[in-house]
């Protein structure tokens, strides 16, 4: 077919005249970038690219240009010299486009770290820039801030009521905070200067038992120890700690927090104590109430028959035996029914000084104390109280009888009262100078039927009946005692008003 | 800039060596130890070249769209120039392969204004593609005006839009 050539001459003249026109547009253009920011590698990239096109473009639509204008002016053989040229110029301008194309991913990459390099370096310089100007002031916020903290860790430390202890890895106690040095009986003067905690340890088993828990874990909670006071005294402990070893360029250290128990234990027992006297309290009573009746029938048939007995009769000795037996069973029932307060107290107005004078006197009148210094100190604060009389001066009695006992042929007896404000309670006190009370034996000597004395010469029942009646009227009777040291016993009876009843 | 004044000192080096080059190139002549180049060859170099060039183009659309730069106007432009010229590289090679086809493709220039073009029985379409394919410029000319707009806008557009800030993807 014939066609015509103009539709392809047009644009492959006017094609060629623009790509050279628009290659050196974009040349002018990414120069103009690159100029925009020297250090950008990606604008100077984009002008490699564009210097590339450029000859593209001009090798090319030269070529067609040069091409055209020959064969018009009928110069075909020039064209024919010159156009191995022009295509291999134009097929080494495509490569060059090409390979410069190619190296865009590396120059993103490039660029790319460069540019995240430029942001943190910036970010780096702002933040010097920024410390640096406001050095002074952020060390003295932060100054400040460590103060604070070191002044509330310190509190914590002077103010706990528990011992905090650091100790170092050799044992020494390096700090002690001042409810440590009560603990310890230490006084603050002292000198903690190589003392060991351990030395402070009653067993040494103890000591070795945390060393072991300490290595094998690193800490030890809630152990119970008891710990030696500096002046001789023992007190019950609870002991957790801890390894601290992750300060950095310090040496190993231990911290420990010991709570006094002693409180605790003390309260342990005494519960105990009042639980174990509750139940025999209990017990005593059902015995005494399945013999009282018996021992009634026993008396009252003893009695009738003595009535038409002739004295001076062996029949009649024998019956006055069993009449005198059956008596000292009836006493001790009715003491067992005290102890187990299950007689109801006869209350009345009572005068604690007058009634704790009157005891003494009847006892000094009846007993052997010549030899025994008696010592009274009455509180004049003592109000009128609500009380069973009778079963408390029989208290008294059992105390001050016990006290001459223990006292032997020498010694004191101090009876004291006692008003204690603010628990609104009276405290009677007899303390004597004798042997004391074994420890082994203190948690018996309100049970009843447990006594010291040789056989024959008292019934045990003497304590046991007054912690009976001192629990029926609400109070309590505590015992401090030291072999060697004497005994003290203390009443306390809460006041109960005769006005109001309260 | 270290990079870039290395390069520098590479292509300066090369221009020293550009006379020879060119003594070479024009004024050789037929010598029995070297490989003679002439026919088709001239015709294959090309053709690679423009399979290259595709090769680059579609290269370069991947690296753009993979650094997620064709989001921004400027550079999705340049984007459409890739493509522009990966068209017109298929476009040329189906030219130079036609005009190779001689023994199913004749054409000749009858007169200045006039194309004869004589396609074998079964091969009538070639002659109708050939004359469309002719019209080349009508994709590298767009090519290059996609180039330039999106040049035009990376220079014109805000820093935050056009320019490369913090490189985020791979």
């Amino acid at each position: 077919m014939i066609i015509t050539n103009l539709p392809i001459w047009i644009v492959d003249v006017a094609g060629s005249a623009a790509m050279i026109v628009l290659s050196l547009m974009c040349l002018r253009l990414a120069l103009k970038l690159k100029r925009l920011d020297q250090s950008n590698v990606i604008w100077t990239y984009l002008a490699w690219v564009c210097y590339a096109l450029c000859l593209f473009a001009f090798s090319r639509s030269a070529g067609h240009i040069l091409k055209h204008v020959l064969v018009m002016t009928g110069r075909v053989n020039i064209w024919e010299a010159v156009r191995p040229l022009s295509g291999s110029i134009n097929t080494l301008s495509f490569m060059v486009v090409s390979s410069v194309t190619l190296f865009f991913h590396r120059t993103w990459i490039i660029y790319r770290d460069i540019q995240n390099d430029k942001l943190a370096l910036q970010s780096l310089s702002d933040e010097l820039l920024f410390l640096n100007r406001h050095l002074e002031r952020l060390v003295a916020e932060r100054s400040k801030e460590v103060a604070v903290s070191e002044r509330k860790y310190r509190r914590i430390f002077e103010v706990s009521k528990d011992m905090i202890l650091v100790m170092g890895k050799d044992g020494i106690i390096l700090e002690l905070n001042p409810e440590g040095y009560a603990m310890l009986g230490l006084k603050r003067a002292d000198s903690l200067n190589g003392k060991r905690f351990k030395d402070f340890f009653s067993d040494e088993k103890d000591w070795g038992r945390i060393e072991k828990m300490m290595e094998r874990n690193g800490f030890v909670t809630n152990v119970e120890i008891e710990l030696k006071r500096s002046d001789g005294a023992r007190m019950g402990s609870l002991v957790s700690g801890s390894l601290d070893a992750n300060q950095p360029g310090q040496e190993e250290t231990i911290h420990f927090l010991v709570k006094d128990i002693e409180q605790r234990r003390m309260m342990e027992k005494q519960m105990a104590q009042a639980d174990k006297l509750a139940s025999i309290g209990q017990l005593s009573a059902g015995i005494a109430h399945e013999i009282n009746n018996p021992l009634g029938v026993i008396l009252g048939y003893s009695q009738l028959l003595l009535r038409n007995e002739k004295t001076e009769t062996d029949r009649y000795n024998d019956l006055k035996t069993i009449e005198k037996h059956v008596k000292n069973c009836k006493s001790i029932v009715e003491d067992l029914l005290n102890f187990a307060r299950s007689s109801k107290p006869e209350i009345k107005t009572t005068m604690i000084n007058e009634a704790a004078e009157d005891v003494l006197n009847f006892i000094l009148h009846h007993s052997k104390l010549d030899r025994i210094d008696i010592i009274r100190n009455y509180d004049e604060r003592v109000p009128p109280m609500l009380l069973d009389e009778k079963k408390i001066r029989q208290v008294l009695i059992n105390l001050l009888m016990n006290a001459g006992h223990a006292v032997g042929k020498k010694g004191s007896i101090k009876l004291s009262t006692e008003y204690v404000k603010q628990d609104n309670k009276v405290a009677i006190t007899v303390a004597d100078t004798g042997y004391g009370i074994e420890k082994k034996n203190l948690t018996r000597i309100f049970d009843p039927f447990f006594t010291t004395k040789p056989t024959g010469e008292g019934t045990g029942l003497g304590l046991s009946v007054s912690y009976g009646i001192v629990k029926s009227h609400g109070g309590e009777i505590l015992v401090e005692s030291e072999p060697g040291n004497g005994t003290i016993f203390t009443v306390l009876l809460p006041v109960v008003s005769p006005e109001t009843g309260k | 800039m270290i990079q870039l004044t290395v390069m520098k000192q590479i292509i300066c080096k090369s221009i020293r060596f550009l006379p020879v080059f060119l003594s070479v190139l024009f004024f050789s002549e037929k010598a029995m130890a070297t490989q003679a180049h002439g026919g088709i060859e001239g015709v294959v170099a090309h053709q690679m070249a423009h399979i290259v060039f595709v090769g680059a183009m579609a290269l370069l659309v991947y690296w753009l769209r993979q650094h997620g730069l064709v989001v921004n106007p400027g550079w999705r432009r340049i984007q459409y120039a890739a493509v522009f010229f990966l068209l017109w590289n298929i476009n040329a090679f189906i030219v130079h392969f036609l005009e190779e086809q001689v023994d199913i493709l004749d054409m000749a220039q009858i007169e200045f204004w006039q194309l004869r073009l004589q396609a074998q029985p079964g091969f009538e379409w070639s002659a109708w593609l050939y004359y469309i394919v002719k019209l080349d410029h009508l994709l590298c000319v767009p090519a290059m005006i996609c180039l330039y707009s999106g040049l035009k806008r990376l220079l014109e557009a805000p820093a935050s839009e056009s320019r490369p800030g913090k490189m985020e993807g791979s």
